[in-house]
């Protein structure tokens, strides 16, 4: 059997009237939901007709309807907004916008299947949608609400900008509305000409408030100002409008007036460095920062600053008397600008390299420089009343290190830290060894082992001369027992740059005793030559005067060999001591001054008393003499700064040694380039050279041709700005 | 002139002959040679008192003889076309080398062949080699490698004077003036020639320091400028 169901067919009547009826009713109940009156209706029931209304067919008699229902009721919103009076009137379209949404919201309910079948297949706009849209175009976009919004809007900003509280939960609500409405809707109706407001707010505040204020306020404001407007976006803007409106601010208030502000007199970047004003310095950096070429403004005002004061300060006759205190001047300069740059600049390489040319600039200025930063050293390193801690003298080195980097002479720093520390050390002045060397090593990794080689060689000699001594003692101490005592300190003449050939004779007793060193450390040493320099030593003597008073006196060689002659006569002539010491004239002079003539020290008397001494005089021993002290110290008078002459002297030895090592460099580049052109070779001499001393290209010139006429290069007969090297060299 | 490159030409194209061709052309020529050969060595002993050399007083009388002074450029140019070693001696061998090159064998022909000898060396590709003979033909000493400032100044005017004679005079002023340098090395003589060939005169607009000019040049240079202003 079979058995065939067939659906049962429901004849379905459509009332003809039906669809206008059934609109009737959901229009009713639209309006119902704008009038608050939504609780009464059956959602449920309001669903199916919506339904039914689309499935037969009468879905765009739905829409429509839909359109202009909610036209209409936006028209009645519009004239309650218009209606609402001043202060309310944001109120009022702000209720009126939540009302609109929730409105939206149940509509959307309602009209769901709408939504979701017909709306797409017929390609028209979204129930959601199609109510902002109708919102923007009938109430936004009103002629009589557009423009009051704005300016409601505008003029609520001014007021928080001078200090009025404004409802800023309003403010947010309207401006999110705004965004909801489209970010064009945003931009054109408020972004934009808040922007145009703010740059002639800002351009006409910063005109004004320039004039009557000094820089680091100026910069307060302007920081003040770029915060506020940045709080203003978080608080109620579209967080996209804070670069525009920082953009403004930076440009009214900071990029139009950069000059202006970096050399405002007594208040602008000079005054800011001089009076350390971290804060502010700190304050115009980040500024600036946010501007094109702000950071290189500030750079170029604080470069051009540190030149004219550094220029100033190498120059100052007064600060060239005394090299402690000029490298003192240089140290806290450097010090303070070390300070700034760290904590204002951000530690910005940018202007560490300005600074580090700026120093270079100006300490190279003053060709004094090597000789007192030498000099600096040695006040630091040797004995004396103001000893130094331990503890700081490193600190001090490293300083005094950075300086060095500076400078452009190296060689004629070492020069002259040769001197000054082979001083230290002959008259046993030094007193801290390890700072001493540790020194030695910072010099090293700076220049390179050549550098140091001699300063190093004197290093050894101070100890191996400790060596020799206590040998010879314990070989011959105990038949030297009751003699003086003997402390010789054998240098390698290479090694320490000493004068050669002054000497003097020594009373009787120590040239035996020296004599007898000699033939010990010759036999030691085969080979060797041995010679002494009796212009460098120092002496104890033990001295009892007249009146029977003991003391003991510390006093130069050359001294010594003086008062020694008083041992066996009660007065000598200038000449007597002149003929039995041989001690060069100059030099006497200048020991019989001290001995004789410095008030206190006056261990000799002089007929006639004078302050000079001349080749008539008489020397007797001061039976009056006194002194607090026991131990009396008896200073040459020396010369602690170079002379002119000295100075000219010196450099032209550092000078000459130059040429060799500029020959040195010429030949080992060309040695491996074989043939190099005239500029590069310049370029390369003075890289390889440049952690020396600075060359320059006639000095190069020189020695090229030199070396030319030496035959160790040729110049290319055809190009004339080749070298060739030539491989000829026996 | 056109007799000689006719020759030469002649020479040249012997290179393509066969061989016993070449031989007979130089049989015939060779005796042409030896005749020519022989009145140069004539003319060389008359000079040369019967030795091996024409010694200072032998270039003197020939001097003389060719009616030019003995410090006139055209010896210079004779020296150089014989490529002489000595200054104020010429060898028999460089005599040869010299008159033959010039197809000379008498006096008068030499006289002749001056002009010829002078346009010669005024050729660019020649001048160069010319100015630096001039500098070693004047290394008289052994080892010598400079020479002092007056001569230098002499010879400069004696090769370049013709060509350039703003120049050579401003830098004679100069190094007659200047305490730096007391004598001139080969480099630095080949440096003025460059540099009168190179820099424009009286301007240096285009003389650069940075170059690889001598210092000396450098120092002539800002000593000029200083001069003009």
């Amino acid at each position: 059997m079979n058995f065939r169901i067939d659906p049962f067919k429901h004849e379905v009547v459509v009332n003809p009237k039906y669809a206008d009826n059934t609109w009737k009713i959901l229009e009713h109940a639209i309006r119902d939901i704008y009038n608050h009156k939504a609780s009464r209706l059956s959602f449920q029931q309001l669903y199916r007709n919506a339904y039914n209304m689309v499935v037969h067919e009468s879905g765009e008699k739905l829409y429509s309807g839909l359109v202009s229902t909610m036209k209409s009721l936006l028209q009645e919103v519009c004239e309650c907004i218009e209606a609402a009076y001043g202060g309310s009137f944001l109120e009022e379209l702000n209720t009126k916008w939540i009302d609109h949404n929730e409105a939206l919201q149940n509509i959307g309910d309602i009209l769901l299947y709408m939504d979701r079948t017909f709306i797409p297949r017929t390609h028209k706009t979204p129930i959601r949608e199609l109510g902002i849209n109708l919102w923007r175009d009938n109430v936004i976009h009103s002629s009589n609400i557009q423009t009051r919004l704005l300016n409601t809007l505008l003029e609520l900003i001014l007021g928080e900008r001078t200090g009025e509280v404004i409802n800023r939960g309003l403010m947010r609500n309207t401006t999110k509305m705004l965004m909801e409405l489209g970010s064009s809707v945003y931009q054109e109706d408020l972004e934009k000409p808040f922007i145009e407001v703010s740059s002639d707010f800002y351009g006409l505040k910063s005109q004004e408030f320039i004039e009557r204020s000094d820089c680091g306020d100026y910069l307060k404001e302007a920081e003040r100002c770029l915060n506020e407007e940045i709080a203003r976006v978080s608080h109620y803007l579209d967080t996209k409008s804070e670069a525009k409106i920082t953009n403004v601010v930076e440009k009214e208030m900071i990029a139009n007036h950069m000059l202006r502000l970096l050399h405002m007199e007594n208040s602008g970047l000079v005054k800011m460095l001089l009076d350390d004003k971290f804060e502010d310095l700190g304050r115009m950096y980040s500024l600036f920062n946010r501007v094109p070429n702000g950071l290189s403004m500030i750079r170029d005002a604080m470069t051009s600053h540190i030149r004219n004061t550094g220029e100033q300060l190498v120059t100052d006759p007064e600060k060239l008397k005394n090299p402690v205190e000029f490298v003192d001047c240089l140290l806290q300069k450097r010090d303070k600008y070390e300070k700034i740059i760290s904590f204002a600049f951000n530690n910005d390489k940018t202007f560490q390299n300005a600074f580090d040319s700026s120093f270079k600039y100006f300490i190279n200025l003053n060709p004094c420089s090597p000789e007192y930063m030498s000099l600096f050293l040695d006040d630091k390193l040797r004995k004396g009343p103001k000893r130094v801690k331990e503890d700081d003298i490193e600190i001090i080195l490293d300083n005094v290190m950075r300086l060095f980097r500076y400078l452009q002479e190296k060689d004629l720093f070492e020069k002259y830290y040769k001197k000054h520390l082979a001083k230290r050390f002959l008259s046993g002045k030094t007193i801290f060894d390890d700072a001493e060397s540790s020194l030695i090593v910072k010099l090293k990794t700076e220049c390179g082992c050549q550098f140091t080689s001699k300063l190093e060689g004197m290093f050894t000699d101070m100890k191996t001369s400790q060596d020799a001594m206590q040998g010879f003692y314990a070989a011959h101490g105990a038949e030297l027992e009751n003699g003086p005592t003997l402390v010789v300190q054998v240098l390698t003449a290479c090694s320490w740059s000493t004068e050669s050939g002054i000497t003097c004779n020594l009373p009787p007793e120590l040239s035996a005793l020296s004599e007898r060193f000699r033939s010990y450390y010759l036999g030691k040493h085969k080979g060797r030559i041995l010679s002494y320099k009796t212009n460098m030593g120092t002496a104890d003597l033990k001295a009892i005067f007249g009146n029977g008073q003991k003391y003991q006196l510390n006093v130069s060689t050359y001294q010594m060999c003086i008062l020694m002659l008083f041992n066996n006569a009660d007065c000598l002539s200038y000449k007597e001591i002149d003929q039995a010491t041989e001690i060069p004239s100059s030099d006497l002079k200048r020991c019989l001054q001290s001995l004789a003539c410095v008030k206190g020290k006056n261990v000799l008397r002089k007929e006639p008393t004078s302050k000079n001494i001349e080749e008539d005089d008489a020397f007797s021993v001061n039976d009056k003499f006194t002194s607090k002290l026991r131990k009396v110290k008896i200073r040459t008078v020396v010369a602690q700064k170079e002379s002119e002459s000295e100075k000219q002297q010196t450099r032209q030895r550092v000078e000459e040694a130059r040429k060799p090592q500029i020959d040195a460099a010429i030949v080992r580049i060309m040695k491996s380039r074989k043939v190099l052109d005239h500029k590069n070779v310049i370029a390369e001499v003075t890289k390889q050279l440049q952690s020396r001393f600075l060359t320059n290209t006639g000095d190069i010139k020189k020695q090229l041709e030199s070396l030319i006429e030496r035959e160790f290069l040729e110049r290319d007969t055809t190009d004339s700005q080749l070298y060739r090297y030539l491989n000829t060299i026996p | 002139m056109p007799r000689t490159s006719s020759k030469k030409g002649s020479r040249n194209s012997t290179a393509s002959y066969s061989s016993s061709t070449m031989d007979l052309f130089r049989a015939a020529s060779g005796k042409i040679a030896s005749k020519e050969l022989e009145r140069i060595d004539q003319l060389f002993y008359s000079y040369a008192n019967n030795s091996d050399t024409i010694e200072p007083e032998g270039i003197e009388s020939l001097c003389s003889d060719l009616e030019v002074d003995h410090t006139d450029v055209r010896i210079l140019m004779l020296a150089w076309k014989m490529q002489a070693k000595k200054q104020g001696y010429f060898t028999r061998e460089e005599w040869r080398r010299g008159l033959k090159a010039m197809k000379v064998d008498t006096i008068s022909k030499i006289k002749k062949a001056l002009p010829e000898l002078e346009k010669e060396v005024r050729r660019p590709s020649n001048l160069v080699d010319f100015y630096s003979y001039a500098f070693r033909y004047c290394l008289t000493e052994e080892k010598q490698k400079s020479i002092d400032i007056e001569s230098i100044c002499i010879l400069l005017d004696l090769v370049l004077g013709l060509d350039f004679r703003p120049q050579v005079d401003a830098l004679v002023l100069y190094l007659k003036m200047q305490n730096d340098y007391k004598v001139i090395n080969l480099d630095q003589w080949m440096g003025f020639y460059r540099f009168c060939n190179e820099i424009s005169f009286p301007d240096f607009s285009n003389y650069d320091p940075e170059l690889a000019w001598p210092l000396v040049l450098d120092n002539f240079v800002d000593w000029m400028r200083a001069k003009e202003g």
